[in-house]
């Protein structure tokens, strides 16, 4: 049976009660936080410990929650702001002659599995290429499906500008699988 | 490839996924969350450390003071028994010891009180009463000297043989004459 939100909140919100609240909060969304930030850092340790931090992170400032926001907005705002300071800190720490998209290409072909069909990898390579707020929309829009006013709430965007990223995104992905793809 | 829609394409996830990966992480969270139960993190309101500090800083000035105070007065009453008890001159202290001597002397009944006779009825308050005035022991000595010398010259001389027999001489008597 599937725990509501609603449940949730209210486990988490009561001291006595709060393990069982995260155990039920890490039931509900990790799965969907785990690809969020895996698309995002690439590196399967990486999003390992990005992902529990995010939990801990939860844990600890769950009194910072309101209600009017949606509990995965929430969660999905915290997983972000860890994936994109993990990216971050890959950057800095590569080579300074090394192209960063070039980087991040070598790690999703190193990333990714043996039986993956080429057209999906092109989609992960084009993804990789894209602009950081063009990367991010265009993963919780198409992957994730969520509305552009939930996706405003967690990159801080309008959602005019969310929707011209979108289009743009979707645009340059298609041009650069046309261009990389061979039967 | 002439044309292609990503909207059409299947969603996908082709990155590798390491065994037991959601236990392990909600193993390390758990472990991560009963740890930071176990020692929790006092944080304190600013108004609440406002207030205890200046509770502290009145608390700690008010006991200084009384401290100060108390010494204070210590130091007062230290310097006014210095004041009250200068050091006794020699003739204070030999005028004191000779009235200690001359009360016990009337205590053992030299006076003669218990006897009848004239020498009793004498008992020389005035000279004790001359002697808390602080005169010089000297004085006070030749004056009870001379009245002393009319009251013998008084008696016969019979009469003070007959004193002399009855009283006990007290030896430290001499010490001071």
């Amino acid at each position: 049976m599937k725990i509501k939100d609603a449940e949730i909140i209210s486990l988490m919100q009561n001291p006595r009660t709060q393990e069982k609240g995260v155990r039920a909060l890490m039931d509900a969304y990790q799965s969907r936080l785990y690809w969020h930030i895996r698309r995002i850092i690439v590196d399967g340790d990486l999003a390992q410990d990005t992902l529990q931090e995010t939990f801990i992170k939860a844990y600890q400032n769950f009194h910072q929650f309101k209600n009017d926001s949606q509990l995965y907005t929430w969660l999905y705002r915290i997983a972000t702001n860890e994936a994109l300071q993990q990216v971050n800190k890959l950057k800095k720490m590569q080579k300074t002659d090394e192209d960063p998209e070039y980087y991040m290409q070598n790690l999703v072909a190193d990333n990714t599995e043996g039986d993956a069909e080429e057209i999906q990898k092109l989609l992960q390579n084009a993804i990789q290429s894209l602009p950081e707020k063009q990367k991010l929309v265009f993963m919780m829009r198409y992957y994730d499906d969520l509305p552009y006013e939930e996706i405003s709430k967690i990159v801080d965007m309008s959602v005019g500008t969310l929707k011209t990223n979108y289009h743009y995104a979707k645009q340059k992905i298609e041009e650069y699988i046309k261009e990389n793809y061979e039967r | 490839m002439k044309e292609f829609d990503i909207e059409k394409l299947e969603r996908k996830n082709i990155y590798k996924v390491p065994d037991h990966l959601f236990e392990n992480i909600q193993n390390n969270v758990m472990n991560e969350v009963k740890a930071n139960k176990k020692a929790p993190v006092f944080k304190l309101n600013w108004m609440y450390a406002a207030a205890a500090s200046l509770a502290l800083i009145f608390g700690a000035t008010y006991v200084f003071n009384s401290d100060n105070d108390q010494s204070k007065d210590v130091l007062n009453s230290k310097t006014l028994a210095v004041n009250n008890h200068q050091p006794k001159t020699e003739s204070e202290r030999a005028y004191e010891t000779l009235e200690a001597d001359l009360t016990s002397v009337e205590n053992n009944n030299q006076t003669g009180s218990n006897q009848g006779t004239k020498t009793v009825s004498y008992t020389p308050k005035k000279d004790v009463e001359n002697r808390t005035a602080p005169q010089p022991v000297k004085a006070v000595g030749k004056k009870e000297e001379i009245k002393m010398n009319e009251y013998l010259d008084s008696f016969s001389n019979s009469e003070i043989s007959e004193l002399a027999s009855n009283s006990t001489q007290d030896v430290y008597l001499d010490l001071y004459n």
